[in-house]
């Protein structure tokens, strides 16, 4: 399984990286991007199984990324990790068809959560 | 807890938050992304003279800046701490750029969901402290992380400092300014 973590932040890919090791996902490819356009481009570059995502993003958020991915006919299975979990945001990613929102910051049961079954 | 508006009918800071919420959200930052061992310690400390600020605008019904500003040497522990056994040998300021403005980003974030909405969140940015506006319309906490002195301040932006425009830098868009 491959999984594409797109985050502006290279330190906060690199936790959620961990977070997935220490959650039990440590035997997935994993690919990254570096914001919502090198996500957007990836998807169909690699073709991956589940798309972890910020929401905040310089070029393109991650709710745009998701949203030209929904139009372009991309069904990937797409959650958020993002700092912002109020209820409105919950309800724009759902609305444009997000599987969940992980709020940072996060644990590895928070992971393992939102996760299971999403990931075989 | 009263609200009072300012004489512009905004809401200032302390009747939105309090320091215990604030020093909560870093408390939470600190222990799920830093280590679960990563206390932060409510006690006050000297701030070192070479510090260094990471903050995130928030734009809304409150609008303003959280900021995070610690000595330059305590954001490059938290950087390795943060990147753990990612750090490079040799850290640039690019590395401490991207890792306090990402935890400022979190502080920032949960920060803004416990204020009214809606609002918008900018990007992290880093370098020297943004200046206090309005000294009534600031929650500020400080704070010790593994002894070293930290301080927490959600301030407001409004009213602006009379700043020429021509003077005013706009920082670097995802986070080193200098």
């Amino acid at each position: 399984m491959k999984i594409l973590v797109a985050d502006d932040s290279r330190v906060m890919r690199q936790i959620v990286i961990r977070t997935l090791r220490q959650a039990g996902y440590d035997d997935h490819d994993i690919v990254e991007a570096e914001d919502g356009r090198d996500a957007y481009d990836k998807v169909h570059a690699e073709n991956p199984d589940l798309v972890l995502s910020d929401w905040n993003m310089p070029n393109m958020s991650g709710l745009e990324c998701l949203q030209a991915l929904r139009s372009a006919g991309s069904a990937v299975p797409f959650g958020f990790v993002t700092s912002e979990g109020s209820a409105e945001m919950r309800d724009k990613a759902s609305a444009a068809g997000a599987l969940f929102l992980i709020a940072k910051p996060f644990t590895e049961e928070t992971f393992r959560e939102n996760l299971d079954g999403v990931i075989a | 807890m009263t609200l009072a508006p300012d004489v512009a009918g905004r809401l200032a800071i302390p009747s939105l938050i309090d320091e215990a919420t604030v020093e909560a959200i870093a408390g939470e930052a600190w222990i799920a992304l830093v280590g679960e061992d990563e206390v932060l310690v409510p006690l006050p400390g000297d701030l070192p003279e070479d510090t260094l600020s990471a903050w995130v605008d928030v734009v809304g019904p409150w609008t303003g800046s959280v900021v995070l500003t610690t000595g330059r040497q305590t954001a490059a522990e938290l950087t390795r701490a943060l990147l753990a056994e990612a750090a490079p040998e040799l850290l640039d300021h690019e590395d401490v750029a991207d890792a306090f403005g990402e935890i400022a980003n979190v502080v920032g974030g949960n920060v803004k969901a416990a204020l009214p909405g809606p609002s918008t969140l900018g990007l992290p940015e880093v370098g020297p402290a943004p200046a206090v506006r309005n000294p009534e319309d600031v929650c500020r906490i400080e704070v010790l992380w593994r002894g070293q002195p930290l301080v927490v301040s959600v301030q407001g932006a409004l009213p602006s400092l009379p700043v020429p425009h021509d003077q005013h830098q706009h920082p670097h868009q995802n986070g080193a300014s200098q």
